[in-house]
């Protein structure tokens, strides 16, 4: 199984660096709207919750702009069934979810630093707010992992994964906002946060990898 | 992989899409060393049975299993079967080197691989993307691949589609070849290719 997640995932970071399409459209995404707020607001001060609440938005959109690609773009270039000959079903998963989180982090790396910068927030415990902005984009990737795969092969594009995965992810966008909001600015923000986020990501994980199969492999 | 027998059997194969019924009543049995060619006229249903022979698709009725001493399992199906149609398409963003990397999975695939390459006429286009590969060198791209692993089971639909006679020939004569020591099933409209088998089922 471990062979087949190498070539899987050498292959993928080797397409999506030479097409550069998911990355290049969720960077894009979240530079915009970043910058976007920051002009539109005019140097008027965020409440650290609205702080916490706009962060959260421009991540969860960034996100949704590129993490569906790894499957749809699979099934738009009549790559799956090749894949499916090639690499078996539990290293499919794998390798995309791997591929996920990797993307993610990006996504992550790109919009935080953007906008901490442009809206000028402060940040009192920096630990807490890193691992916060963590915890919620490894939840996001890994639940968001086989609703891409179901919506490649429900042939639909951006729009209807978004739609699905709002009501999944809703949990997650909640606790991550109030623990990016207490690492704003509450005086000792606790852990119990980060436990769900940690929970939830194991949680879907395992779940994911069991149905992936069933989703993957029916026509 | 390819020395140990085995079998497909279908028995009662049917598909339906809604209330349109592709084929019904279809049983058969392919063992190593035999071979079996499928054709139809377009529509009648050729490739969707080469999909459910291969474990991609199941049938609406009936039983099929591939048996290699014990029934094997469906998820474990596509790892023995060789299989390429219309529908398996290599990755444009790849040369065909590195597909044919991301496909091996046979310790000494480097070197048959080259040999592969060699014999369909695609060496001096190993570094090429293959978004810029003709018709013809994408499906000579999806043969190799097929056959890369030295499958047990081979399962070829319209192989012969945008080859030129060269590249029939080089098909024709590796067919010929491995016929032995393989089950070989082809979805074909092309009278070469169905005299390549021992049997035939004609759907439609």
């Amino acid at each position: 199984m471990g062979n087949d997640v190498l070539r899987n995932l050498r292959k993928d970071f080797l397409v999506e660096f030479r097409s550069r399409f998911a990355l290049n459209v969720s960077a894009s995404f979240a530079a915009i709207v970043t910058i976007a707020i920051s002009l539109t607001a005019g140097g008027v001060p965020f409440s650290p919750k609205v702080q916490a609440i706009v962060l959260w938005i421009v991540i969860f959109f960034s996100a949704m702009n590129g993490l569906s690609h790894i499957f749809v773009r699979e099934e738009d270039q009549g790559t799956a069934l090749f894949l499916r000959t090639a690499v078996n079903v539990d290293s499919v998963f794998v390798s995309k979810f791997i591929f996920n989180q990797a993307f993610m982090a990006v996504i992550l790396a790109v919009v935080t630093p953007l906008y901490l910068f442009f809206l000028q927030v402060q940040v009192l415990h920096v630990a807490h707010f890193i691992f916060s902005v963590a915890a919620g984009g490894v939840s996001i990737a890994a639940a968001t992992t086989i609703l891409a795969a179901m919506v490649a092969k429900a042939g639909g594009k951006g729009s209807l994964f978004t739609i699905i995965s709002f009501p999944i992810l809703l949990p997650v966008l909640w606790i991550s906002i109030s623990s990016t909001s207490a690492a704003l600015n509450a005086p000792s923000p606790t852990g119990g946060n980060l436990l769900f986020l940690l929970a939830f990501s194991g949680f879907i994980s395992v779940i994911s990898f069991l149905l992936f199969r069933f989703v993957w492999l029916e026509d | 992989m390819s020395t140990a027998p085995y079998c497909i059997t279908g028995e009662g194969l049917a598909k339906k899409f809604g209330r349109n019924t592709l084929f019904k009543g279809i049983s058969l049995s392919v063992a190593t060393g035999e071979s079996l060619s499928i054709t139809g006229p377009n529509g009648s249903g050729k490739s969707t049975l080469m999909k459910i022979l291969a474990g991609i698709q199941q049938p609406t009725a009936g039983k099929i299993n591939l048996i290699s001493g014990v029934s094997i399992e469906r998820v474990q199906w596509l790892s023995r079967i060789g299989y390429t149609g219309p529908l398996v398409n290599p990755y444009d963003e790849l040369t065909g080197w590195e597909n044919i990397t991301f496909a091996s999975r046979l310790a000494d695939a480097g070197e048959r691989a080259g040999r592969l390459m060699e014999a369909f006429g695609l060496d001096l286009h190993r570094d090429k993307k293959v978004k810029y590969y003709s018709s013809g060198m994408k499906q000579r791209l999806k043969l190799i691949l097929a056959v890369l692993n030295d499958p047990p089971v081979l399962m070829l639909d319209e192989a012969g589609t945008n080859l030129d006679a060269a590249g029939a020939a080089t098909l024709h004569s590796y067919l010929e070849s491995v016929r032995k020591e393989k089950i070989i099933i082809i979805a074909t409209n092309d009278p070469q290719e169905e005299q390549l088998c021992g049997r035939t089922i004609t759907l439609g």
